[in-house]
């Protein structure tokens, strides 16, 4: 039982940090991506690149402690957040810009949809189809609660730097919106953007930095899930319900509300192995946005109707 | 001449296939076109009626349910029940969303379909799918070529049928009363209650027409798998319908003439230019293509083809609008 | 010196439908000067586009002798020029303090300073910071409104309608509140329907009809003048 708290937390962590990029974007830019689960992909390769780059200079990964990887994997993470950054701002420059001009949502999602289509065959393309992975060493994990009390738990020093980390963006997210200028004018833009161009805002800069933070966000979602799962192309797609789902049950537009939505997601999918098997816990994120769209659309922390 | 002989047969096939896309593409557009509807979950709803039809009119599976052997015309009608119940349920918990909350749920009941499609071994026949579905009049003609063009000639009736009473419907008092309510989301709000009617009807319609375009690709092929109906489809068909011209039913089965000849056409050129081996890479890149197309079709002429002009007003923007620059 | 100038402009929604067609308008410095006009007349479009939320086709909008036509309209607060839109004019899911807030930094003014003046001169804004803003009244909004307007202490403030929705008490308070930011040096720009009001606190007038400035004058000279009531109502005032 507490195994599959655990587990659910750390699958709930990748989901949360994708789902706040989803939040942000649905509220700035008023529609439902479609292509954020392939920003996740395309950062979790991107970074798998930069690996195999630095290894091709300093040679084969050397673990850090206890972790099944080292500071390249560190630095690929730096570099794949910043490329995935770019990835978003071209996409965003060369299809949403133009589409936002004419003003319909469903446009730009159908726009998205195609996006990912594009984003992910484009990938497989590149990388081809076999799984694949940051680093080959075994974990052993640690035991932190006993077998006899509830089920025990065991954990692997991964899992904890995703935890960790995880925590730290949030609470750094957290403070960047509510303290800086810039986040303050990103939560004014999602309020009215009207009104926020006429109180001095620069929307258009708002717009970027919505899109960088959303897909720095999600580069390093997807790179933790290459790192407790694998690497795969259907990695984003495979997630794309799990962040909606996430995303609209924390409520769109609140950051915690995403963080909440995704650890709750990520317990459910945990929890419902053991009853529905395995092969059916995708549907589980799919249950909970039904769930939540006849009970409380608005979700927990929603502020708009 | 055996090289006419090979043209004919080739067209045929390719003909077929571009009949079943267009009959449900017009199912797509009954539903986007006229009433705004934003299906993400269309090959959800297509895999519903094959599989129902294979289900009902194939010899006996040994293990698993299903395999009744019933009449083919009954199965197709199966199909098109079934499906219409699925949107009917679907509809009645979705449509009262807003336009994007309708199009992520159809999108996870899509992958949910397909999720089911591939574990429920008993129902399904898991990732093996179903075979031996019955082909019809395949007793009285014998012959492969002209089997598919008497098939081609059914499906094309059918489609024609379909095109027909579409046509009438739209331009039907009911027909009008839809277009009022995809124009002006206030008007639809003050009708209430009965707007959300018209959407149901709209929205099981033109499902059923996609369960219809289901089971005549399940009796054309003989044999379905969850592969067939993955996202990829979905893609497929909104942009033939996009490149068509949506609100148009002429427009919706040009768009799909013409995608579906881009599609069999790339995907001939790749196979000749790329070797053996990186076949399948070669796959990804037909959809990177159709992909892009697509997107350069909602730049460039959003109206499609055949679509009509859309009108520039600004109450036609909803929010989306509000953030760029005027 | 002239504070804002306006020559000859033409703008709308649409290239080649102006809704404005060829306006002048000339504001001196610390004066209230009422855009008014019947209906459809342009009226709030003009002074939309002034403030960089429309295109404009053909003329010119001058600052203080600086020309700033069609600059982006998230630029003009930070040069000086204010605007309060006619509607969702406040961050409803802000408080007001907030909502302050928000505008002290963006325009990068001193927050403590700035805030304790505004909280004085609209003390009834002062008594409930905390408050939402969405759930403010009619009257308390529209003076949140324009204290966030005059956070970045522009040169030039402009209103769309500000009696819009109001009671004839409310609009009262808010026109009394005008004259009392005028009196800090303030330049006022209102574009109104209610002719009464405005023309009671403004120093000049100009009156729009279908699109182009028709006549201008001081308050007075409008309030006496037939052909004002012409261009409203149609007619002349001997008629039935």
């Amino acid at each position: 039982m507490l195994q599959l708290i655990a587990d659910g937390f750390v699958i709930g962590s990748v989901i949360a940090l994708g789902a706040i990029g989803v939040t942000l974007v649905y509220s700035i830019l008023r529609f439902a991506n479609f292509a954020h689960g392939e920003l996740l992909t395309w950062g979790a390769y991107l970074a798998w690149t930069a690996l195999l780059g630095f290894a091709a200079v300093w040679g084969p990964m050397e673990p850090l402690g206890p972790f099944s990887f080292g500071w390249t994997l560190l630095a690929s993470l730096g570099v794949a957040a910043i490329a995935t950054a770019a990835l978003a701002l071209l996409v965003d420059w060369l299809l949403f810009r133009h589409l936002r001009r004419h003003g319909k949502a469903i446009t730009l999602i159908m726009a998205s949809f195609g996006a990912a289509l594009v984003l992910r065959n484009l990938l497989q393309f590149i990388f081809g189809a076999v799984p694949e992975y940051y680093s080959r060493e075994i974990q052993v994990a640690i035991r932190l609660v006993p077998r006899d009390v509830l089920g025990g738990l065991r954990i692997t020093p991964d899992q904890l730097f995703v935890l960790g980390l995880t925590a730290v963006s949030v609470v750094g997210l957290h403070l960047f919106l509510t303290r800086t200028t810039l986040g303050k004018a990103m939560r004014a833009t999602s309020i009215n953007p009207q009104l926020a161009r006429v109180t001095g805002i620069d929307v258009d800069r708002v717009i970027r930095a919505t899109w960088i933070i959303g897909a720095v966000l999600a580069a390093v979602a997807g790179v933790f899930s290459g790192l407790t799962v694998q690497l795969r192309p259907q990695l984003g797609l495979d997630l794309l319900l799990p962040l909606f789902a996430a995303a609209i049950l924390g409520g769109i537009g609140s950051v915690y509300g995403a963080v909440a939505g995704g650890l709750i997601v990520g317990l459910a999918e945990s929890l419902s192995v053991p009853i529905v098997g395995a092969e059916y816990r995708a549907a589980t994120a799919f249950i909970v946005l039904i769930a939540i769209l006849l009970i409380r659309p608005t979700g927990l922390f929603g502020e708009r109707p | 001449m055996p090289d006419l002989l090979g043209l004919i047969s080739y067209g045929t096939f390719f003909l077929v296939f571009a009949t079943i896309y267009s009959l449900v593409v017009l199912g797509l557009n009954l539903q986007w076109g006229f009433t705004g509807l934003f299906n993400v979950g269309v090959a959800g709803f297509v895999a519903i009626g094959a599989y129902t039809s294979a289900l009902l009119t194939a010899p006996d599976y040994p293990d698993q349910i299903g395999g009744l052997g019933l009449p083919i015309p009954l199965g197709w009608l199966g199909a098109m029940a079934t499906s219409g119940l699925a949107a009917f349920i679907v509809g009645v918990a979705a449509l009262r969303l807003r336009h994007d909350y309708l199009a992520i749920t159809t999108f996870g009941i899509a992958v949910t379909l397909q999720l089911v499609a591939l574990n429920a071994q008993s129902l399904t026949g898991g990732p093996f799918g179903l075979q031996f579905i019955p082909k019809p009049f395949a007793d009285v003609i014998a012959d492969n070529l002209a089997w598919n063009l008497a098939y081609l000639a059914m499906a094309a009736m059918l489609l024609g049928l379909s095109y027909v009473a579409l046509e009438r419907l739209v331009r039907s008092p009911w027909g009008r009363v839809l277009r009022a309510i995809r124009e002006d989301e206030t008007a639809a709000e003050s009708l209430g209650k009965r707007a959300f009617r018209f959407r149901l009807q709209a929205f099981v319609i033109g499902c059923m027409l996609m369960g219809l375009g289901g089971a005549l690709y399940a009796h054309f092929v003989g044999y379905i798998a969850p592969e067939d109906f993955l996202p990829i489809l979905t893609f497929q068909l909104w942009t033939m319908l996009i490149v068509g011209g949506s609100g148009n039913n002429r427009g919706a089965i040009l768009g799909a003439v013409v995608v579906w000849a881009l599609w069999t056409l790339s995907g001939n050129v790749l196979r000749e230019l790329v070797p053996a081996e990186h076949q399948a890479r070669a796959a990804t890149l037909q959809v990177v293509l159709i992909g892009l197309l697509l997107m350069l079709i909602l730049l460039v002429r959003p109206r499609g083809l055949l679509g009509e002009e859309a009108i520039v007003s600004r109450h036609m923007k909803d929010s989306a609008g509000d953030v760029q620059e005027e | 010196m002239t504070a804002l100038r306006v020559e000859a402009l033409e703008a709308g929604y649409e290239p080649g439908l102006p809704i404005v067609r060829g306006a002048s308008l000339s504001v001196e410095s610390n004066e209230i000067v009422a855009v008014l006009g019947p209906n459809g007349a342009g009226k709030s479009t003009l002074i939309k586009a002034i403030a960089g939320l429309v295109p404009i086709s053909a003329g010119k909008v001058l600052l203080h002798d600086r020309e700033i036509t069609g600059r982006a309209a998230h630029r003009l607060p930070h040069e000086g020029l204010g605007f309060v839109p006619q509607t969702e004019n406040v961050f409803v899911n802000l408080s007001i303090d907030d909502n302050l807030d928000l505008a002290a930094s963006i325009l990068k003014v001193p927050k403590k300073r700035r805030l304790g003046e505004l909280y004085a001169l609209f003390p009834d804004l002062a008594r409930q910071r905390r408050l939402l803003a969405g759930r403010l009244s009619g009257g308390q909004r529209q003076m949140l409104a324009v204290a966030r307007a005059l956070v970045g202490e522009p040169k030039v403030l402009m209103l769309d309608e500000p009696s819009a929705g109001l009671s004839p008490k409310l609009v009262g308070i808010v026109f009394e509140k005008l004259v009392e930011v005028r009196a800090t040096g303030v330049t006022i720009v209102l574009v109104e329907q209610n002719v009464k009001a405005a023309l009671a606190i403004a120093d000049r007038a100009a009156v729009l009809v279908e699109g182009s400035t028709r006549v201008v004058g001081t308050a007075r000279e409008l309030a006496n003048d037939p052909q004002v009531a012409v261009l409203y109502l149609g007619h002349h005032r001997g008629d039935t």
